[in-house]
């Protein structure tokens, strides 16, 4: 297999035929050695170590500005009165968006059938564990004292103390973790008949039996395939509405409260589409290059990312649609304090954030509307960075102007972030990237079992010997068949 | 097996044919296997299955297998979860430990505090972590389920010590009938696998006689750190159970003990002492010399009679204190001064224990009290009534008095306090 | 292919069934909306124009919900819906009878009638500060140019996705089909807008103080859960009179069941987060919604009835696959949820807004069966007239192969 595979453009439109989700005449074979040879390679791309020194050194900014930050406590940050979360949330809300495209993929797009899928869930899915890690680390810190966040648990103690389930802030408690725990089964799981290739493929007895012990015993009997596919199916039938509820408690978070700008009935799908824009625009940020990288262009094609595309545009109309409905109610409700706000974040201190929101969120995947676009791999990069971007300033939009200019002039304050705030948010992306890196090196980036379903050799009823199409052809014609004629 | 045993045998495994455990036939393609899995069953095997890379479209057809239960597991999971969830939270938020009996499970209860007004029992505020516990039991219960029901995780399989097998996981397809299937003959079914059409290859897999037993070295590391695991839980069991007179070990300080400095003690500072000097251009609170008459309504050690001197006694001020009276004392005393302020008559519709009634000033023992102590009680307050000297200004304050007394007249008024040209009207 | 032998002798036509059905049908229909004006003077004209709204919010939304259908497919280039998709076309293409029907609703708005809609009476604006600042968009005349626009849009979506559907069936040009996907992405955005503003225009602003960022989302969802059950409903109807017998498969209707399935859960996901946010604010401008439909006991009755028949139910009935394969199971789900629908429909326009001047009717009425049978009926002919002008299946759709030899996995 070329290390270089040239692109092939699969993304044609011809109404009655599907065009090829693997490109470059793969067999069965040939795709298994094109995965595995990303981790059977005796080094990885030199491009590979560059990018793991930058992350393992913003690994140890974030580390450092963690415990800078425990020792000293919170006055480290620019928190104020009125804006008593800035960085921290936003962060943590920011990343927990991201987290939700892997599942989306997995779960919703193999609910509708979405085929191409195959190729780009099992990074996508590892991208959700990294970045709801990097999600988790927030609210625990911010909390002051650290090392009292275990009292966020239900459990029997001397001080018989419980949490307060009507608080919305203990139901993001369990639906972050069990979100994570969902995602980390349904990656596993996934996972398991590709742990068990790279454990037949294994090159040393050390890493046979590390992948061994991981492939837990997987044989590829039909017996379990049929147990493991209905596994797989109620996993997904599980996590979509998961996802959903995760982003919707998360939304909760503000919009139970009676903020103007953070109380308002649209949040929770409205976070959810958001989360799910930004999440998309996060795969295809790792996914350009990733490709590049690895020699996986025949597998993760010009398609995949046409696709993902047309998702970032259609969240992206929905999350333009939620602020044209907030915007629309806050004067339609004859709320003073409703109205006041939003004008204050169009005009207001904060109008920079806003805007910036505005112009990468709505108006740049305006240009996905264009397919020269949508498929010019430079072009697409840029627009995602600057979704990626929108989306940060997006939960920073809603939390710092809403909170800085509370009901009560007298206790206004503008928010400026602490230089530790800001390391910290860019030593999150290390913590991201170190572990993403570690993954394509060491674990199948690509579901290469559920990649070969999709292949067209893959239908039982294909001539094993024939040639066999790159493309699926669904032929009929209506005028072969004598219709029975009205009388 | 002992590894004793394991030693003895050995020799024994080299001389004897290796007993076959199963017969293998290989394909290259998903609808070969298909076709071999049809004639398999219908010659009427019973112990076989068939492996591939991928789940083949169709298979579960052509072998006979029927739809797993699964889905009732997790369905079951589900609902143990949604109960779960609403009992947790039902026990510890809506329950309250005085009212149960005594038990264990008092220890989940009484922990049902008010939280914006909403009752203690609410089922919408309940509903995400019900949601969330759900879905947690159910998608655990997949994943067990589903390793469960298929006998996993195994890591020891004839199967995969076959090298042939290998590619299992990548492109090829494999029949495999199991030699305790009771149609099962070495020879014959031999055969019969050899006529499957398309199949590559027929091989016998050997009876995987690798040892079972755990090496040595890994079952004493396994003890060492189950010993060694079981050292915190003793640790804290010992903590609990005994009784020690030694300070708490705080590995976190939580502001238990703070720095402090005592009056002509050294202190951080500069000139080192602990003291501070009072800053330039400050008058400490009480310290503040000027119209005694004006700031405390006293003359000499007497009340003050008659309102300070300094002010002008006119409708404006009347007016103000008129305005202040109805902001800062209306609220008890009522706007009348009467006593019946809101709070105090829904302080009496309560019947609000401890509640004292605030004074009338229209009372004898009010009006005749000297205006300055009518002052001093606004500026120092008196029994349940707190001070308003720090809220209201001085000047305000006499203007309250003032007005108090406009109200004490109005309801003690002579004739002759009207003035004449509207006498007439009252007659 | 395979199976395509079925397919020879089946009937893609009717001839003169659907146009006796629909004569039928609005016979019956105009009997309805006579017998309504009839009981009109008697019940009061507010109460009547309740219900004529109440039922034709009922009737437009399974119109609506159609058209997404139609314009989702292409948009998707889904494969496997294309053998549903005429009958879902021809429920869409009703939308500019639609048109007409809504006239007489513009009668109250332009009499200023405050029964129906506060805002709409000069006497009621003129005492109310909140009206008067929301009158910018809150008046007469601004709402009827806005009611024109959204008949435009919608007329105009449904004739175009209709009439290239059909006429592809003479002319087997694929340029039908790529000219519909092209119009579908626009034609999304136009009609996530029009339904948007149209549910706030004909329903939130029966309570013109209350308001709800969701609550488009909330009118769109129930539109698409009572689609989906009337489609199911019409194609077993189309099979049980002889057409599309090897067409349509188990496979078909058991991804209606999914669908209908997922968008109650999409539904209960809806009102939930309303209801929530709103519940747990506590603020009393949004709470007053809530309060008209909880502390009256019929209104607390049909709250529950809503949770349990519009979720817990149907969510227990559809989760298992059985019941999905089993048109005979999923025709009573589905007339159970359009029932539903319509009680969700009831429960948003029939409360009487707090602190309402007039005397609380009886919560139910005469007309609203009247007029349910007069626009039913009425709707009904429009859907069925053209099932005998046209075929009942997109016979040249480049993508019908696909869905005959469709198979759920």
């Amino acid at each position: 297999m070329a290390a270089h595979p040239v692109e092939v453009d699969n993304t044609w439109e011809r109404p009655g035929e599907r065009a090829p989700l693997v490109t470059g005449g793969h067999t069965f074979a040939s795709l298994t050695d094109t995965v595995c040879a990303v981790w059977e390679a005796p080094r990885p791309p030199r491009a590979w170590y560059v990018a793991f020194a930058i992350s393992v050194a913003l690994l140890a900014v974030f580390g450092a500005m963690i415990g800078y930050l425990i020792f000293n406590g919170v006055g480290v940050w620019g928190l104020n009165n009125p804006t008593g979360w800035g960085f921290d949330i936003t962060n943590f809300v920011f990343w927990v968006g991201i987290g939700h495209a892997g599942t989306l993929i997995s779960a919703i797009l193999f609910l509708f059938r979405q085929k191409w899928r195959t190729s780009i869930n099992r990074f996508a899915e590892a991208m959700t564990i990294f970045a709801v890690m990097c999600a988790g680390v927030f609210p625990g810190i911010h909390v002051g004292r650290v090392w009292l966040a275990y009292w966020l648990a239900p459990y029997p103690n001397q001080m018989a103390m419980w949490p307060q389930f009507k608080s919305p802030l203990l139901w993001d408690v369990f639906a972050v973790s069990t979100y994570a725990t969902v995602s980390l089964l349904f990656w596993y799981v996934g996972m398991i008949p590709d742990l068990a290739t790279f454990r037949d493929r294994a090159p040393t007895k050390f890493k046979r039996i590390i992948y061994g012990l991981l492939a837990l015993g997987w044989t590829g009997s039909s017996r379990h395939w049929h147990r493991f596919e209905r596994a797989y199916l109620i996993l997904a039938a599980l996590a979509t509405p998961l996802v959903l509820s995760v982003h919707s408690v998360v939304s909760f978070d503000f919009a139970v409260s009676q903020l103007p700008g953070w109380h308002t009935t649209i949040f929770p799908p409205y976070f959810v589409a958001g989360a799910i824009f930004g999440g998309f625009a996060m795969v295809v940020t790792l996914a350009v290059p990733a490709r590049a990288l690895f020699g996986l262009k025949n597998i993760i094609t010009l398609r995949h990312l046409e696709n993902m595309c047309k998702i970032i545009l259609l969240t992206g109309m929905i999350v333009g649609y939620a602020y044209g409905m907030e915007f629309f109610i806050a004067w339609y409700s004859g709320n003073p304090f409703e109205s006041f706000i939003f004008r204050s974040r169009a005009l207001g201190p904060y109008s920079w954030a806003y805007w910036t929101m505005i112009a990468c969120n709505v108006l740049a995947p305006q240009l996905f509307w264009f397919k020269r676009i949508r498929t010019h791999q430079l072009a697409m990069f840029l627009v995602v960075m600057a979704v990626n971007v929108g989306m940060w300033f997006e939960r920073f939009v809603i939390i710092v102007s809403s909170l800085s200019q509370d009901f009560l002039p007298s206790s206004w304050d503008y928010y400026r972030p602490t230089a530790v705030e800001i390391l910290t948010l860019a030593g999150s992306f290390g913590l991201f990237f170190t572990l993403f890196l570690l993954f394509c090196r060491f674990l199948p980036m690509v579901a290469m079992a559920e990649v070969k379903t999709v292949m067209p050799h893959a239908d039982p009823h294909a001539h094993p010997h024939a040639h066999v199409p790159a493309t699926r052809r669904f032929d009929y014609n209506p005028d072969e068949f004598d219709q029975e004629q009205p009388a | 097996m002992s590894h004793a045993a394991h030693t003895a045998a050995a020799p024994h495994a080299a001389t004897a044919p290796p007993r076959p455990a199963a017969l293998l036939v290989e394909f290259d393609s998903p609808g070969a296997l298909l076709t071999a899995a049809e004639q398999v069953r219908d010659a009427g095997f019973r112990r076989w299955d068939t492996h591939s890379p991928f789940p083949v479209h169709g298979i579960d057809q052509a072998m006979g297998i029927r739809r797993t239960r699964l889905p009732w597991i997790v369905f079951v999971a589900g609902v143990v979860g949604c109960t779960a969830g609403l009992a947790l939270q039902w026990l510890t938020n809506a329950t309250s430990a005085a009212d149960a009996p005594p038990g264990l499970w008092t220890i989940f209860q009484g922990y049902n505090y008010v939280i914006s007004e909403k009752p203690a029992l609410s089922l919408p505020a309940f509903i995400p972590v019900i949601f969330e516990l759900t879905i947690l039991f159910s998608a655990l219960a997949t994943v067990i389920g589903m390793l469960a029901m298929n006998n996993l995780p195994r890591h020891a399989h004839p199967l995969l010590a076959h090298p042939r097998f290998r590619r299992v996981t990548s492109d090829r397809f494999f029949l495999v009938i199991d030699a305790d299937d009771p149609q099962f003959d070495p020879a014959r079914t031999r055969d019969f696998l050899g006529q499957l059409p398309a199949a590559v290859a027929v091989e016998t897999v050997p009876e995987d006689r690798s040892p079972t037993a755990l090496p040595r070295g890994v079952v004493i590391a396994i003890l060492i750190l189950v010993a060694l695991a079981l050292l915190p839980p003793l640790l804290v069991a010992r903590a609990r159970l005994s009784k020690s007179t030694e300070p708490r070990i705080q590995i976190i300080q939580d502001m238990d003990n703070q720095e402090r400095f005592k009056a002509q003690q050294a202190g951080p500072f500069a000139d080192r002492r602990a003291s501070r000097p009072t800053i330039a251009g400050t008058v400490a609170r009480g310290d503040l010399a000027g119209d005694a008459h004006l700031l405390t309504g006293r003359v000499g050690d007497d009340w003050a009679a008659a309102f300070p001197p300094t002010l002008e006694i006119d409708l404006r001020l009347l007016h103000r204190g008129r305005e202040r009276f109805g902001v800062y004392c209306a609220p008890c005393h009522g706007y009348g001064g009467a006593g019946d302020g809101i709070v105090a008559q829904r302080a009496l519709r309560l019947n609000t224990e401890g509640w004292v009634q605030p004074t009338s000033m229209l009372d004898a023992t009010v009006r005749d009290r000297p205006v300055g102590h009518i002052f001093n009680t606004i500026t120092n307050g008196i029994r349940s009534m707190p001070p308003y000297g720090d809220q209201i200004r001085p000047e305000d304050r006499w203007a309250i008095v003032a007005y108090i007394r406009a109200l004490q007249r109005s309801q003690n008024a002579r004739l002759d306090d009207v003035p004449p040209e509207v006498r007439a009207d009252l007659r | 292919m395979a199976g395509t032998a079925q397919h020879a002798t089946e009937r893609r036509r009717f001839e003169r069934g659907p146009d006796r059905l629909a004569a039928g049908a609005a016979v019956v229909g105009l009997a309805g909306l006579a017998a309504g004006v009839a009981v009109g003077p008697n019940v009061g004209w507010d109460v009547f124009f309740r219900s004529y709204l109440l039922n034709y919010c009922f009737v437009l939304s399974l119109a609506l919900g159609a058209l997404f259908f139609v314009m989702l497919q292409h948009l998707t280039r889904a494969g496997w819906s294309v053998a549903l998709r005429r009958v879902a076309e021809f429920v869409a293409g009703a939308l500019p009878w639609l048109a007409l029907l809504f006239l007489p609703l513009l009668i109250p708005v332009l009499q200023g009638r405050p029964g129906v809609y506060k805002w709409s009476s000069p006497d009621v604006v003129a005492g109310d500060p909140l009206l008067q600042a929301k009158a910018a968009w809150l008046n007469p005349a601004f709402f009827t140019v806005r009611c024109v626009v959204y008949f435009v849009v919608w007329s105009l979506l449904a004739v175009v996705f209709v009439r290239d559907s059909v006429r592809q069936d003479a002319t087997g040009d694929v340029g039908h089909t790529r000219r519909l996907e092209w119009w579908s992405a626009p034609g999304m955005l136009l009609f996530a807008l029009t339904v948007t503003f149209f549910s706030f225009d004909a329903l939130m602003s029966l309570n013109p103080h209350w308001y709800s960022t969701i609550f488009g989302v909330y009118f769109f969802s129930g539109a698409v859960v009572g689609f989906f059950a009337l489609l199911a409903l019409l194609v077993t109807g189309v099979q049980r009179a002889g057409a599309l017998t090897a067409s349509v498969t188990v496979e078909h209707y058991h991804d209606l069941g999914k669908l209908m399935f997922g968008f109650v859960v999409f539904w209960a996901y809806i009102a939930f987060s309303q209801y929530m946010l709103q519940w747990y604010a506590n603020l009393p401008e949004e709470t007053a919604w809530y309060f008209a439909r909880q502390n009256d006991p019929w209104w607390r009755g049909v709250s529950l009835l809503l949770l349990l028949g519009h979720f817990v139910a149907p969510f227990l009935a559809l989760i298992s696959r059985f019941p999905k394969r089993r048109p005979g199971l999923l025709v009573p789900a589905a007339l159970w949820l359009l029932a539903m629908h319509w009680l969700d429909l009831y429960y948003l326009v029939t409360p009487r807004p707090l602190g309402a001047s007039y005397v609380p009717a009886a919560p139910l009425h005469w007309t609203d069966l009247a007029l349910f049978v007069g626009l039913g009926g009425l709707f009904l002919a429009a859907v069925v007239r053209p099932m005998g002008r046209h075929a009942l299946l997109p016979e040249r759709d480049p993508r019908l192969g696909e869905a005959l030899t469709f198979e759920n996995i």
